[in-house]
């Protein structure tokens, strides 16, 4: 029997995949024991326009975001167990640091945090892999 | 079922040392998640730069001690990735990361990418429990 | 409670001309299967007829890549449609809906999660993409 894989249902339509955040991708994909979200840059989750500003307001905008995203796959920020995060540059890691340590709970994921050269001008990309909700009744 | 792998030696506590919001850890679905391995004393959290070579060194012994106080081992590694400040040491990161995947080595990408406080090098590692 | 260990194993590609790791003595498997899960490692434009690298434009090496990746997935016991996370990396973050164009056609319905940004390449090539997939 092989295991499940569903796309998840955008919770918003700014947040689906084609058209809006991520071209060709679905914004979640559950695989088995896992969820897999795409990384995520900073945009309106009701319309999918990019929003451009500091390095906390898109961190910010993102997480608010992946909130949504994981709820709508069942599971959490709790339920999150690692992130990557790629950064336009590594000096602003502090800022998004500073904004991320208020989103994820007590005991927080692991995380790999990087520079690297972004779409579309964002100075954030935030990815990560969430436990997938129990089935077990 | 999610667990935190706590820090087997204070130095690998990054979030204490450097405010990561990071756990070193997670176990979760059979996997071990880890945050991204730097080159710090272990005992102490120092930042250890050097060459690629010895800062790879000093990561993989972190790696060996964080997998094995979460029952794995270097010889359980899924997949690498492996950071590199500039993909020029592309053979250097070569020679050292071979002497420790030698049984079996793990699924592998090489990412040139901006590593934190100016290392050469940064390990971003998925193994198996 | 103490779960049992997933069983670990690696993937090698039918193809041996795929097999870059073993062909460069690299030291790293073209992909690991643990439990239900195929992790691949990062593939280039390699062309299957020679071994040697294929360039071209960004549309043909992403074309020529990711027919690689499902020869790689299908010798794997996955394929395509079990791909549940990719990361593409270009080298010029400006070829990212050249990109998509062609990625389409090989993951056209209820695509998997993507990440996909720029960093330096190796070997002058365009794009390198890796991904993890369920086994059938």
């Amino acid at each position: 029997m092989s295991l499940p894989r569903a796309v998840i249902a955008p919770p918003l339509s700014g947040l689906g995949a084609k058209d809006a955040f991520n071209r060709q991708a679905s914004a979640a994909v559950r695989g088995g024991a896992f969820v897999f979200v795409s990384g995520l840059t900073s945009v309106d989750p009701a319309t999918g326009e990019a929003i451009r500003g500091t390095m906390a307001l898109e961190t910010q905008r993102i997480l608010e975001n992946l909130k949504l995203i994981l709820e709508a796959a069942g599971t959490s920020l709790e339920r999150v167990v690692k992130v990557n995060v790629l950064v336009h540059s590594m000096l602003e890691a502090p800022n998004m640091n500073e904004i991320y340590a208020r989103f994820f709970p007590e005991p927080p994921p692991a995380r790999t945090v990087c520079g690297a050269r972004l779409p579309h001008g964002a100075k954030v990309m935030i990815e990560c892999t969430a436990l997938a909700p129990d089935d077990e009744p | 079922m999610r667990e935190v792998i706590t820090a087997p030696l204070p130095g690998l506590d990054l979030r204490r040392h450097y405010g990561h919001f990071q756990s070193p850890a997670i176990r979760a679905g059979g996997l071990i998640f880890c945050s991204g391995m730097i080159p710090v004393d272990p005992h102490t959290g120092e930042r250890l730069h050097g060459t690629l070579t010895s800062e790879a060194h000093v990561i993989f012994g972190n790696l060996k001690l964080l997998l094995e106080a979460a029952g794995s081992s270097l010889d359980r590694l899924v997949q690498v990735h492996a950071l590199i400040y500039d993909s020029i040491e592309y053979n250097v990161l070569n020679r050292v990361y071979r002497q420790y995947v030698a049984n079996g080595p793990p699924a592998r990408t090489v990412w040139s990418a901006q590593i934190e406080a100016g290392f050469k090098i940064q390990l971003d590692v998925i193994a198996a429990a | 409670m103490t779960s049992h260990r997933l069983p670990r194993s690696r993937v090698e590609p039918a193809n041996p001309l795929l097999n870059v790791s073993r062909s460069a003595n690299l030291p790293h498997v073209p992909g690991i299967r643990i439990g239900d899960y195929v992790f691949l490692s990062g593939m280039g434009p390699i062309d299957p007829l020679t071994g040697e690298r294929k360039h071209g434009s960004i549309a043909e090496q992403v074309r020529t890549t990711l027919n690689n990746v499902k020869h790689m997935l299908e010798s794997a016991g996955s394929s395509l449609e079990r791909v549940v996370r990719v990361h593409v990396v270009l080298a010029d973050i400006a070829d990212i809906a050249e990109m998509d164009r062609v990625y389409r056609e090989f993951f056209p319905v209820d695509p998997p999660a993507r990440s996909a940004w720029s960093m330096q390449l190796r070997f002058g090539n365009g794009c390198e993409i890796e991904c993890v997939a369920l086994v059938s």
